[in-house]
């Protein structure tokens, strides 16, 4: 049984390699004009929301709105935010949800993007429109509701797991990725026994850290995000993902949409301004993804096999 | 700024392009699809009350009240403080032994704990109510989602709040009739007076309450009957020494005076619909009204319609109007009107005490008045009036009549008017709990508790008799409301179709919203004034005939 | 957990060299179509296996719920029958009814016009962003510099188009940051926020805005998947920069390019719905309306749930097509696209 040995290219380089040219200063410049100007675009709102988020009610209306310069700091939205303990709570559900919906949708996804792998495989191209089919026809709200409170779901995390578990498009990606690795490596490894399960454990999955790590990354993202399906199946408010909770920060600050206006409408003068809160639950929800990205980044490595060893 | 007239003839020829698409395709594919095919129902239908007579609740005001300041009706009375000493309205307790009593409400901001760690649910379930009320809250802004699911499955709980907007859609009198309780037998006619709070409630609103020719809800009623006021920054007008504009042409040269984009200060935000009251463009339902001769008529029909959209245009024009209003009609105008950006602002009545408050303790002497209503011409001006309850409480169907004889005897209790006991206990919850002192008139302050506790559970269960109610910290305020509300209330006219419960047929609010989405168009210059009467002939195709002959047919009924 | 092949008799021990014919050893009899079938299953049922629980849960959660895409045939009442299944049922049936309420509507060919030009716009100015930032971004040599570029410009992605939109509003619009700083030294400002003929620029500039960074990670991966010894072979042959990026890199990613481009094509009728809903109001409906807002708008709000399942059919009619044809074309362009031909 052969075992091929996969490894990693050493870690990404710090200089040059031998053969590559060195920019012109023109070239320099206008590459670095370039990333000045991509990393300024995104970093000024950045900037205008964090301070925003730091601004009190007197602030803001001077501002007439979003502040740019900051004449001092206010965590009351902050402080309002996370008193009580319902952020903290939201934050552990919702890291819950990414982790655990994350694994099984990756062992889903694998499996079905290896098994939809190979070439003329038996099945292959109907089971490939299973998946595809998904993205033209899609179910609508009542049937849906429907089907995860038949199977009990209610209150229930599972729901927001499992009715989103797989996705087409992160399959799909993931299948042309695994197509695009040398077959005659799978090919010889099928000839001298291995099984499908070896061939993907062994081979496959350790050539495609890249394409996992972006996968996983998009899962995790979309779970973190989810709001929809809480809003229509938690009730407990204990349950709530971090999105459900920030939400109902922001709306305490609005009215309700109708002329009458309900006249008792509370602590309508001790709440932080609701743009500061909004601003808040933007930084918030962002902070997270700004620590994980670094941890997919480091998989954009591509693995090379060096030898195989027979035995 | 100015904004781009937009090509004209460009966007109408566009548009009569795609009606010839619509056209050609209905005509080309229609035809092979339709032999087959038909159309969705879409109809409505009209029910005369005065056949329901025996059912509509009568009503009882609560003589252990008297306000400070009498308000003609339908505006709320006025008090001029938190009253001295509190009556308590209910002997014993309304629960019966039963089960937790299920509820589903919504609450704009943090869900607040559930029953078992909420002191202020708890102290009423166990104290007052004698019953649990077991609350499930959802969002408010998103709460058609859930609610849409929830009744199309039919998976409602023991009591439901449903707001107002979330009815007037095709299939909810199929929703009433299949999902909830039957309430006449328990409240009409001298029926309700076995709850006396629910009595105090106008009988306008128990009008709405009807699906299928029978009671079906109890309402939240509207505590502001009036449509739109015009609102101004007095301590920012007054230095300008400028009076208040009395007819429309002072009221656009005041606007030109104090409009200065330069040092970011506009005059108003989109203040079309209080301009259809003073150029007295007739609305009784829905936009419909009656006309001298008998026919009924929409409002975009009419010249004076015509008179406000060209003045209303005029305002945007000249840029007298609010840029984040021009760029976003449903965008919120009072950040600009507190922050001094906007001397005018049109919002509903309801707006007015709570950004008062909220604002004098940020911007030293702020000070929001409310234009005396006026006509275009210094005339009699036209005051939209009548209102829908906000929320409606339903029942589910199939309880026992015990059952919901204890549900009622909560929402009883939930509907103590202000001055009771009840309603401070409802609205403020629990001394030395809740609140550990009071201001000088007596209103309690709430503290960090009850802010993590209350979450209008009980308050939207049901309603209350209205009532505006001044406070120490805005001397003046009920006063200058109650001298506004008394010369707008009689204005109000009478609405012919008073008396019936109408639900709608899909299209006329499907035509209500084109006319809209037509007015912001017109108003903002991407289509011509001169597009006027192509709008009133899409919007009759549309629906606006069919909407003329249902409310048409109604009232013949009438005649029978 | 060591396998055997499961078809005829076992192969013998690990040769020393493979062996010559890949595959199974041939039965003799049957070059049937059947027996080929029946071979190939017989070699395959593990990918089968593994592809199966994805399948079940797309069954189950999915495919399910869309038999209720049946209304877009009935005027569809939820509460006939005796519970909500039976609704479904018994409500009637009126053919096409409801596909005529769309297509008689000249509101709904504007909208699927607004659509297929944003769509359009998006396609050729938004689509190929991506791609040069990562290939720009892959370039640096900086590990460090890299590592913080690359998490910062995916991070708008994360603001919903609330923030987005408001963000717009209040730098580019009549109140804004520019409008106020041009106020200031005597200049016009420009109506941006609110020009409907500026709008399909300002739409694809706020998803660039938005989703350029996010965009980018894919092809990051894509491009680290490049064997870094062929732009060592090519230097050697004496390519320079642009020669390596032409042959080397951009074939590299190319099956990826594709790839996305034929789902971003079938997906053309789908061009957002908040990011239009927030503005429609801004420039009007005849330049912001698109197929999802007018679905919102003339079937949702309205609960006619049949007409908004007819738009969804209708989309997943005109979006299958497009990726098919597209998918055709890719193999004639030498691509396997999403699916090969075999």
């Amino acid at each position: 049984m052969t075992t091929p040995i996969v490894t990693q290219l050493p870690r990404e380089k710090h200089r040059r390699e031998p053969w590559e040219e060195k920019l012109t200063a023109a070239g320099q410049a206008g590459k670095a004009a370039v990333l000045a100007f991509v990393v300024l675009v995104v970093l000024f709102p950045m900037w205008v929301i964090v301070v925003t988020s730091l601004s009190s009610r007197a602030t803001i209306n001077e501002a007439g709105g979003l502040v740019i310069v900051p004449p001092g700091f206010d965590f009351s939205a902050y402080i309002a935010i996370f008193s009580g303990g319902r952020v903290t709570r939201a934050l552990a559900v919702s890291t819950f949800l990414a982790t655990f919906g994350t694994a099984v949708s990756m062992l889903l996804t694998v499996l079905a993007a290896y098994g939809l792998s190979r070439r003329g495989s038996f099945g292959h191209r109907s089971l490939l429109f299973v998946f595809l089919l998904t993205f033209f026809i899609y179910p609508s709200l009542i049937p849906s509701y429907l089907v995860v409170t038949g199977l009990g779901l209610k209150d229930n995390l599972l729901a927001l797991i499992l009715p989103t578990a797989v996705s087409a498009f992160n399959l799909i990606v993931m299948r042309a990725f695994f197509m695009n690795l040398p077959q005659d490596l799978l090919d010889s490894a099928r000839i001298d026994g291995a099984g499908e399960l070896r061939i993907l454990t062994r081979i496959v999955l350790p050539l495609s850290k890249a394409v996992i790590a972006v996968i996983a990354l998009f899962y995790a993202v979309g779970y973190w995000n989810a709001f929809f399906n809480a809003m229509l199946y938690i009730q407990r408010r204990d349950l709530d993902p971090i999105q459900r909770v920030l939400q109902q920060y922001v709306l305490a600050g609005q009215a309700p949409p109708v002329r009458g206006d309900v006249a008792n409408l509370p602590g309508v003068t001790s709440v932080p301004p609701s743009l500061a809160i909004q601003m808040a639950v933007v930084v918030v929800t962002i902070l997270p993804c700004v620590l994980v990205y670094p941890l997919v980044q480091r998989h954009f490595v591509k693995g090379v096999i060096i030898g195989a060893i027979k035995g | 700024m100015r904004h781009p007239l937009r090509g004209t003839s460009a966007s109408r020829r566009s548009f009569l392009t795609m009606a010839g698409l619509g056209v050609a395709a209905a005509a080309g594919g229609g035809s092979l699809l339709a032999g087959c095919s038909r159309r969705p129902e879409t109809g409505g239908t009209a029910t005369r009350l005065d056949r329901l007579a025996d059912q509509l609740p009568t009503r009882q005001p609560l003589e252990l009240i008297r306000p400070d300041l009498e308000v003609p009706a339908p505006a709320a009375s006025g008090f001029g403080s938190y009253p001295g000493n509190l009556v308590r309205a209910i002997d014993g307790q309304p629960g019966m032994g039963g089960g937790p009593i299920r509820v589903t409400t919504l609450y704009w901001g943090p869900t607040p704990p559930g029953v078992g760690s909420n002191a202020y649910l708890d102290t009423i379930n166990e104290q007052r109510l004698g019953v649990v009320c077991d609350f499930s809250i959802q969002d408010g802004n998103t709460y058609d989602q859930p609610l849409t699911a929830m009744l199309a499955s039919r998976d409602i709980p023991d009591v439901l709040v449903v707001p107002s907007w979330n009815t007037i859609v095709p299939r909810f009198p199929d929703a009433a009739s299949t999902l909830f309780e039957d309430l006449s037998g328990y409240l009409g006619g001298d029926r309700v007076l076995e709850f006396p709070m629910l009595a105090t409630f106008p009988t306008d609103q128990w009008r709405h309450c009807f699906w299928g020719e029978r009671l079906r809800a109890v309402p939240f009623v509207n505590d502001n009957p009036f449509g739109w006021a015009l609102y101004y920054r007095k301590d920012l007008l007054d230095p300008l020494g400028a009076g208040l504009p009395a007819t429309a042409e002072e009221l656009y040269q005041l606007g030109k005076e104090i409009t200065d984009p330069g040092r970011n200060v506009w005059a108003f935000n989109d203040i079309f619909r209080y301009l259809k009251m003073a150029f007295g463009v007739p609305n009784n339902e829905q936009g419909y009204s009656v006309t001298a001769a008998g026919g009924v008529v929409h409002e975009v029909e009419t010249e004076q319609y015509a008179a406000a959209l060209e003045f209303a245009r005029r305002l945007f024009d000249e840029g007298l109007v609010h840029p984040d209003s021009v760029a976003d009609p449903d965008a919120d105008p009072k950040q600009a009107f507190n922050s001094g950006q906007q001397l005018f602002l049109q919002d509903g009545l309801g707006a007015w005490k709570g950004m008062q408050l909220e604002q004098q303790g940020v911007t030293p002497g702020y000070d929001m008045q409310a234009v005396p209503v006026f006509a275009h011409d210094g005339g009699e001006p036209l005051v939209y009036g009548g209102g829908q309850p906000i929320f409606y409480t339903f029942i589910r169907q199939g309880l026992e009549p015990d059952r919901v004889r204890e549900v009622l005897g909560v929402l009883n209790w939930c509907a103590a008017p202000f001055g009771t006991i009840e309603w401070e206990e409802r609205q403020h919850g629990f001394e030395g709990v809740h609140f550990d002192e009071r201001a000088s008139d007596g209103t309690p302050i709430n503290n960090d508790r009850y802010h993590e506790e209350y979450g209008e559970q009980f308050t939207f269960m049901s309603g209350r008799n209205p009532v505006q109610v001044g406070s120490p910290e805005i001397p003046g305020w009920v006063e200058a409301y109650a001298q506004w509300a008394t010369r707008a209330a009689p204005l109000i006219p009478q609405n012919p179709w008073a008396g019936f419960k109408l639900e709608a047929p899909a299209a006329m609010p499907q035509a209500g919203q084109f006319v809209e989405d037509a007015e912001k168009d017109i108003l903002r210059g991407r289509r011509d004034l001169s597009e006027l009467p192509d709008v009133i002939a899409q919007f009759r195709r549309t629906g606006g005939d069919e909407g003329r002959e249902f409310l048409a047919g109604a009232l013949e009924s009438t005649s029978e | 957990m060591s396998r055997t092949l499961e078809t005829g008799p076992a192969p013998p021990p690990a040769p020393a060299r493979p062996a010559v014919r890949p595959g199974p050893p041939r039965r003799d009899r049957s070059r049937t179509r059947r027996g080929r079938l029946r071979r190939q299953l017989r070699r395959d049922w593990p990918l089968l296996l593994m592809t199966l629980p994805a399948v079940g849960f797309l069954a189950l959660f999915h495919y399910l719920p869309t038999l209720g895409n049946v209304i877009a045939f009935q005027d569809y009442n939820p509460f006939i029958g005796d519970n909500p299944l039976q609704a479904f049922v018994q409500s009637p049936w009126i053919g096409f009814g409801n596909f005529l309420v769309l297509f008689e509507d000249p509101l709904f060919w504007q909208a699927l016009l607004n659509t297929l030009k944003f769509s359009g716009a998006q396609l050729l100015l938004f689509f190929p962003l991506p791609i040069g930032l990562a290939i720009l971004l892959h370039s640096i040599l900086h590990r460090r510099v890299r590592m913080v570029i690359q998490s910062v410009v995916y991070l708008p992605h994360f603001f919903s188009w609330v923030i987005v939109v408001t963000f717009f509003q209040q730098m580019l619009g009549g109140a804004g940051l520019l409008a106020q700083q041009l106020r200031s030294v005597g200049l016009d400002p420009p109506t941006i926020m609110t020009n409907p003929d500026a709008f399909l620029f300002l739409v694809t500039s706020q998803m660039a805005w938005k989703d350029v960074g996010w965009g980018t990670i894919i092809f990051l991966a894509a491009l680290a998947a490049v064997n870094p010894q062929l732009y060592e072979a090519a230097a050697a042959d004496g390519a320079g920069r642009w020669r390596r990026l032409w042959h080397i890199t951009l074939p590299g990613i190319r099956p990826v390019i594709v790839l996305l481009l034929i789902l971003r094509l079938g997906d053309s009728l789908t061009v957002g719905f908040e990011q239009f809903i927030l503005q429609r109001d801004a420039v009007g409906p005849g330049a912001a309306e698109v197929l999802d807002t007018y679905v919102y708008y003339h079937g949702l709000i309205t609960q006619q749930f049949g007409v908004g399942a007819a738009a969804g059919l209708f989309k997943g009619a005109i979006g299958l097509t497009l990726v098919l044809v597209a998918n055709q074309v890719a193999h004639r362009l030498g691509e396997q696209g999403i699916y090969a031909k075999s």
